[in-house]
Formats: C-alpha cells, structure tokens, sequence
C-alpha cells in the first residue's frame, strides 16, 4: 500500500492546496488519495457513515453552472466527515455569472470558507479563483478543460474492478464520443498517461480535432480504435451538436460510433466499459453492454463519494 | 485641420530646445523649435530664443506626433469605461496628437448629429486631436448604408464598423463604391463570424491545451480575401484593422502586389503577444482578432521590415476592470494600451533589434497619414505644432495608477520600458507633460 | 534523538504480554464473546499477540481487529501534516462484544478517546477495555488502562519507543531523550 508522507518546512503556516487539474500532482500522490478513498470507502459501510476528521472545516459549493449530482456528491462527502457545508447554486443572488469573479469571491469570502468546490461553464475560472482567496479550490468542472475528480473516480473505478488488477502501467483506455467538448476525456487523458497508461481517442472528425491531446493516439473508426482496450468509455452525445451543423444525424452517430457487444469482442478479456453518465441509451452506448457484465457505470457512480472524500481530506488536514 | 478655439496672435510662445529633431524626411540634428499659434514658428539652433515659455529637451528626440488610426474612446454610452476627456488625455500621454475614434458605441455613431457632437465637445478638451469615425451600416447591424457624406460633412474622416464584421459582401460592395467616390476609407473588421463561433482565443494547440474555443486564422484570412477582393473590384480604398495572422498577411501582399487600393495595420498587442499568454487565464489578454500563435508573431513582424504594413493603430479598447475579471466566456474583447504603445513597440521591436527607429517612426506617422491621404508630419516651419518629445534612455515601470485613461490596469504592468514620451504639443499647446517622479 | 535506557528486554516483553492475556482472561471470565482491536500501528501485533497467548491457555481464539484512528484524531497537527490514513479492519459485529482495545503506549489518552469514537461509531459492544504495554503519565484527558504491562514515569522531552517482533526486529521497551 502506497503511503505518501508531505513534510512541510514550517508547520506553522497555512498551505494551500488546490486541485484545478493534475499539474502540480505526483503519481504517489495520486496513489495516496486511491489508498485513502479505500478507507472512506469502508467509512461508507459503517452503521455510523461518518467520521470527525474534518470537523471544524467549513466546505462551500460554488455551482455556476448546474449540476446537483455533483454537487450533492461533493456535500455528501464533505459532510460525511463531519465539515460544514455552505452551498451557493447558480441562478442565486451571489453567483450571477457576468459578475466580477473578484468581486463575487470576496463576497463569499466572507464566509471563511476552507474550500471551494467549483463548477463553471467557462475554463479557467478554479484559476481565477485560486489567486484571489487562501481557500483550497477544488474544480468540479471548468467549461470543456478539465474535470479532476471524474477523472479519479474513473481511474480508482479501474482500479478495484479490473480483474487482477496490477497497475496502470501499459493499460489502455479508450475514450469514444464528443472528445472535442468533453472535460472528463481531457482529464481522463491527463490522468491515465500521468499513471503510466496509454489513451486512445475515438470520434467523429469534426469532435477529433488533430492538436488535442499531442501525442495520444487518435482514431475515427471505432472497430479499430477499440482493439486491446482495458477500458472503452462512452461520451454522452449533446443533441445539439447535429443541430449546430457539427454533425450530420444521430442515425450516422450511432452506426458509426456506437458501443455495442459486437464492436467490444476486439477489447482485452475483462474489458471494462465506462460512461461519466448520464447515459443516452442506445445512443452512444447500445442498453446490451450499458446493463452488460462489462459496464462499471454504476461503480463509477459509487466511487464518486469515497474519492472526493479522499479530496477533501487531503486538501484539508494539515491546513491548521 | 485645426477646430481650436481662436487664439489672439503672439500668444502661447511656445519653445522646445535642444533636442534631437527627427521626422518622416530625415534626421535634422539637434536644434529647437519655436511654436506659435498652432504651427512651427521657426525650427533650428537658436530658433527657441524669445520664448514665453522654454522646455528643454536635453538631447532627446523631438518628432512629429503620432496617428492613431484606430482607438475606442466609449463616447456615447460606454462612459464608465473612458470618455472623450479621459481617452484624449491617455492618447496625450502616449505620444499620440490625433486619434479616429471608433464608432462602436451606445449608441452607435451613424447619425451625423452624433459626430458632430462629437467634434463639438473635443474641441473644448485638451489632449489628442479627436478626428471622428462613423458607422457604416445603421447600429451596426450590417443591413443598411448610413449617410456617408452627412457624416462626412460632421466631421466623420473615415467609414468603419470595426468591432463587427460586415457579413453580406453585397452591402460592402456597395459601401465601398460609395465611399471611393466621397473620397473616404472604409476600415474593416475583417473576421468571418460563422467561423470564429465563441472563439475567445485563437484555435490552436494551446487553446486545446487549455480547454477554450478557439477562434482560426482561418476565419480571419478569409474575411481580409473577401475586403481585398472588393476593394480591387470597386477601387474603394480599403484598410485592412489589426492584422494578426500569417495567412492574412500573405493575401494581403498577394493584393498588393495586384495594385489593389488597400492598406493594413498591425496593433502593439498582436506585435508582442502571443496565445500562450493566456495560459493564465487572465481576461486581459482576451482580445477580438485574437492573440496568435509565435510563428504569426514571427511573420508580422517580417512584413513589418519588408514595409508590408502601412500602419500601427492601437485598437485601445479600454473595459472597466470589473469586465475584465469575469470569466473568460464572458469577459469582453479588448486591452487598453495607448499610453504604453509607444514604449511597449520601442522597448521589444527597436530594442531587440527587430526593427530600426525610422521604420518604428514611419508606422505611426506617415504611413497613417498616407492611408488617410492627410498630408504627411514635418518639421518644419509652417507646419502644424503636433510634436512629441521622447525620452529614449530612461528605462522605467508601467505604473497603471499612473495611467491618464480609466482603464487603470495593462497586461504590461510593472514592465520596465524605454521611449517614454515627456512632453506632447497639440495645436502649439501642451497636452501632455511627464510628471517628475522619484526613482 | 538519543537512546536513555532499555526499560523492557524481549524477556521481559513476554512476561508482561502473558501477564496482561490472563488478566484480560480472569476479569472477562473466559474467552467467550471477547475480541482484541489493536490499535494502528504497533497495537495491531500486541492485539494478535494477547490473542495468540488467549488461545494457547483457553483454547478458544478471541476475534481480533486492526483500527486506525486517523480520522478521529483531535489534535492532527501535531503529527505529520498529512496524516496517512491506513484501513480498518473489524471482521465482526461488535455490538454487544466484549473488546479489549490494545496499544503499545499510553500517554495524553488522545489516541484511546479517538478509539472509543471509533468503535463505538461501529457499534454497541457490550464493554470496552484497555490495554496497553507501558503507561507513560502525562494524561490531557480521563482515560485509564485497565491492563499495564508496566508504568513508567517519564519528562515531556523523552520519548518511548516500543519495538514488537512482527514489525520490528525482536521485542523491546526504550527511552529515548529528544534533543533540544
């Protein structure tokens, strides 16, 4: 069991640590947090689903855009470990979006806060943020860049469900849909290299462009770019994608790009299948291998509160 | 040209000595001038004798003041983030004696009332000259024709509905017939909507990288085909705003090289940022046509030397700060630089090595004055006292608090720079003077 | 830090271990329902210890479990800053059990109110002791063992440090001095 002590030089002083993406993240630290969700994992089994160790802590959940499975995901695991939570949803007073970011964060601020949980339509705003205020930012979501914690859950679901499981080193994921638009495709891509695996990008052209992800291999025909994967994950296909003129229709979508038992057979044996949800049945993902032995769907789901606990506390002890 | 208020004659005597005194035609060595009444009285060693009031130089450049060919001055119904006194003032401080204001307001300027109103009220301020823009098509909305020559007769000195693109090439055909027999330019916002979409950065691998639409050179070079394409059909003179991109520029050469009546620009921002400067996720560096990519910089500044481009405007687009730290979807287009244009262009491009002094002079001098057809900035006895003094040795900070706009920040905050201008005359009188500072 | 003196050798280790596993077995009147929860890290091998020792002399094996109280700990900061966090691992049900909590050293009382917390949070055992190897004073809190293996007085600038066999090499009680 990977453990990862952080010694800090004065213990005295406040540290910040925020998670906008995996930049500044080590591959032991990320171990760390698997290791620790196991633990909050077991937490979650308890007759009494809860633990002190964030007591005190005040956690506030900033959702410009709207999201409430996230969002409640995020306070579950706050309080679970018995912090605070204060949540400011969008379409509220405080977080109008053509606001002064500076300004609405200081008004919030006021709070004293610990953390903040953040999701915004526009990238770059857990950034923003970050430089203005000592709380911890963790980002739930910026615009089409990133989406950390998915990506975690993602990687810790792989983890525990993978049948002997033996490291991330040369284990390939394959992600299949609108790439383009798709925060937790970017995050999966950054996380899963970071751990030493490889990534295969599946979609449609116009949803493929050529200079995303340098380096990762890139693919339009889904029967190939399935081949030898440990992990297929499906991107929910947006509607209006073909209204805006990207796409031609849906039909062509699907016969092209559907996840269907047919097109898993050339994936690894035990091959997992993946979806950040909510699912389009029998969109880009056919209900045969969404309720099939393959899909992990609903561990991923499961896995959502154990993982941001394991953020939260490690972003928060050690603050005082 | 100049629409002062009258001066009873002898009056604001006016003397500048010792400086280095360089223009359009040449270097005249070091010497003074002597203005009165809106015009160089006398120029050479000892002209400056006599003089109601002595400033000197101490050996630094005295030049012509620039043009700037391209600035949002937010008057009318945008106040709160400059106005005509403010933005004049600014414009003052850069080095800059005339300014073409957009017409991009609230309303838009497409009723002659509105410039001469304009007109009407600049006239009683003391910075910059202001030398109105006005509208080409009603609210911009790229639909109809607004009344060229009642504009014209206002005041307005060019046709420009720079901030949005006009679409239908119908209307700009049609625009640009128009103006080429009124003798007026028409300045255009070349970008193709459809294809910058929500872009805020340009498309490419750092906008990837980072996760924002992106906005493709593409969109650009083929809105500045379609103008030059026009242009030379029509015969209208046509000039080409902030030009960021390779591609552009190579059509551009390509319909210079045709005869066709176009010019272009270049703004300070596109000459010395690129895309990666918004890895940090700072709106300030949100601009409409975009940043580029290093090699688009790289290609710019080479049509630079090669004399490709005929201007530098500065596209000052001042916002309140307050806009400019929402998020980047929402935060609007724009940057404000016109009191460190000068110093940011001779600090990185002269300094570096990149381009000589005179070419750095031509683009703000005779090469706006050629576009507009005025008569090109002398030195010389007769000609209109609109001078800048400019100190090319002390190396000093941007400091925004300082700055005489009220867009009291700059993406080059804290930056030492060299080239300060000291001291800007417009019409005889100071506009501008360097404040003495400690350090 | 520097080594004072050996309190306890392996022999003496021993002793104290079969001391504590009959006492633990005479005041709970057997083995029956009784369960040993060693607290993380060195308390996990006295637990399994003590229950060896009860099963050679009772025949009957008590359950043992493994607690890490990480997450109830109160005073965080003065441990590393980021505390790991390692599993626990109760394989029964510990309500109404009769559990021993057992720990190597007994000092402020902090880590045995953080247990209580945690087993209790698990369940309602029928009674809750303690046992520890050494007692070293210097209690914040009222929290008394109810098995030493031995007292020892100690400064707030000494540390006691407790070798175990299965984690360290052979058995041992020392005193260590910290340097100022």
């Amino acid at each position: 069991m990977a453990t990862v002590q952080i010694d800090l030089p004065d213990k005295t002083r406040t540290r910040k640590r925020n998670l906008l993406d995996f930049a500044d993240w080590s591959v032991d630290e990320v171990g760390a947090l698997f290791d620790t969700a196991d633990v909050m994992a077991q937490v979650l089994t308890r007759t009494i689903k809860k633990v002190p160790a964030l007591q005190g802590f005040t956690v506030g959940t900033l959702f410009f855009e709207d999201s409430t499975r996230t969002r409640l995901s995020f306070e579950r695991a706050a309080r679970a470990q018995s912090a605070d939570v204060i949540s400011f949803a969008a379409g509220g007073s405080s977080l109008s979006k053509g606001e002064s970011l500076k300004d609405t964060l200081r008004t919030i601020d006021q709070m004293q806060a610990d953390l903040y949980v953040v999701r915004h339509p526009a990238a770059g705003v857990p950034h923003q943020l970050a430089q203005w205020t000592d709380a911890s930012i963790v980002n739930a979501g910026d615009g089409r860049r990133a989406h950390p914690t998915q990506a975690l859950l993602d990687a810790y679901t792989f983890r525990t469900r993978f049948q002997g499981f033996d490291g991330f080193e040369g284990k390939r994921l394959v992600i299949v849909g609108d790439v383009l638009h798709s925060r937790v495709a970017r995050s999966n891509v950054e996380l899963w290299r970071m751990l030493g695996g490889e990534v295969v990008l599946c979609g449609p052209a116009p949803l493929l462009p050529p200079e995303m992800a340098p380096g990762v291999r890139h693919s339009y025909r889904l029967a190939d770019a399935v081949e030898g994967a440990h992990v297929v994950m499906a991107l929910r296909l947006q509607r209006e994608r073909m209204a805006s003129g990207l796409l031609p229709s849906l039909a062509e979508y699907v016969a092209r790009y559907q996840l269907t038992e047919a097109v898993l057979r050339t994936a690894q044996d035990g091959a997992l299948v993946m979806h950040p949800g909510p699912i389009n049945r029998d969109v880009e993902i056919a209900s045969e291998v969404a309720d099939g032995p393959r899909s992990v769907i609903e561990a991923q789901v499961a896995s959502g509160v154990p993982i941001r606990m394991a953020v939260l506390y490690t972003l928060l002890v050690g603050k005082r | 040209m100049s629409g002062r208020t009258m001066r009873a004659p002898g009056a604001q005597r006016l003397a500048i000595v010792g400086a280095r005194l360089v223009d359009g035609a040449g270097d005249h060595g070091v010497g003074d001038v002597l203005l009165e009444d809106g015009v160089i009285r006398a120029m050479g060693v000892g002209a400056g004798a006599g003089a109601a009031t002595v400033v000197d130089a101490g050996g630094a450049l005295l030049t012509p003041a620039f043009l700037d060919l391209h600035a949002h001055l937010r008057e009318p119904g945008q106040e709160v983030k400059e106005d005509l006194a403010s933005g004049l003032a600014a414009a003052a401080a850069g080095g800059f004696g005339t300014v073409v204001s957009m017409a991009n307001t609230t309303p838009t300027v497409d009723e002659p009332g509105l410039v001469a109103e304009l007109v009407g009220k600049a006239a009683r301020l003391s910075g910059a000259r202001l030398r109105p823009g006005a509208a080409l098509s009603h609210g911009l909305r790229g639909e109809t024709l607004t009344d060229f020559a009642a504009l014209q007769a206002a005041g307005a000195v060019m046709i420009t509905d720079d901030g949005i693109p006009v679409t239908n090439s119908r209307l700009m055909r049609s625009a640009c017939e128009y103006a080429a027999e009124l003798g007026l330019v028409i300045q255009t916002h070349s970008e193709d909507p459809s294809l910058r979409g929500d872009g805020v950065m340009h498309e490419g691998a750092v906008s990837q990288e980072l996760g924002l639409p992106g906005n493709p050179d593409a969109a650009e070079a083929i809105m500045v085909f379609r103008d030059c394409e026009v242009a030379r059909l029509t015969g209208a003179r046509v000039h080409i705003a902030h030009v960021t991109c390779k591609r552009s520029m190579q059509v551009i050469e390509h319909f210079k090289a045709l005869g066709a009546p176009i010019t272009c620009e270049v703004t300070p921002h596109h000459l010395t940022l690129t895309d990666a400067a918004l890895r940090g996720f700072d709106p300030l560096f949100k601009v409409a046509p975009p940043l580029r990519a290093e090699a688009d910089v790289a290609y710019l500044r080479e049509a630079l030397r090669r004399g490709v481009v005929d201007s530098i405007g500065t596209d000052h687009a001042p916002h309140t700060r307050a806009e400019k730290e929402r998020d980047l979807m929402s935060a609007p287009f724009g940057l404000p630089n016109i009191e460190v244009a000068f110093p940011l262009l001779y600090t990185r491009l002269v300094g570096a090595g990149e381009l000589e002094l005179p070419d750095l002079l031509r683009l703000l001098q005779d090469g706006p004055a050629d576009v507009m057809g005025w008569p090109r900035p002398r030195l010389e006895v007769g000609a209109p006292a609109d001078l800048v003094l400019l100190d090319l040795e002390t190396e000093r900070a941007v400091d925004p608090r300082r700055f005489r706009s009220k867009a009291r920040f700059s993406p080059w905050a804290d930056e030492r720079l060299r080239g300060w201008p000291t001291l800007t005359v417009v019409d005889g009188a100071v506009a501008y003077r360097m404040e003495a500072e400690a350090g | 830090m520097k080594l004072k003196a050996q309190l306890m050798n392996d022999e003496e280790v021993g002793r104290a271990l079969r001391r504590i596993a009959h006492e633990i077995v005479e005041r709970n009147k057997g083995a029956e329902n009784l369960a040993l929860v060693g607290i993380h890290t060195r308390g996990v091998p006295i637990a399994e210890r003590l229950a060896g020792l009860i099963a050679s002399f009772e025949g009957i094996s008590p359950e043992v479990g493994k607690l890490d109280i990480t997450l109830y700990r109160d005073d965080l900061t003065e441990i590393a800053l980021q505390p790991v966090v390692k599993k626990t691992e109760v394989p029964f049900d510990v309500h109404g059990k009769r559990i021993v909590l057992c720990d190597d050293v007994l000092f402020t009382g902090r880590t045995a109110r953080a247990a209580l917390d945690a087993l209790i949070d698990m369940g309602r055992p029928a009674v809750i002791q303690y046992a520890v190897l050494v007692d070293r004073g210097h209690r914040e809190l009222p929290i008394r063992a109810d098995y030493v293996g031995k007292n020892v007085p100690t400064s707030q600038h000494e540390v006691v440090k407790v070798k175990i066999a299965t984690i360290d090499d052979g058995d041992a009680v020392e005193l260590h001095e910290l340097e100022v």
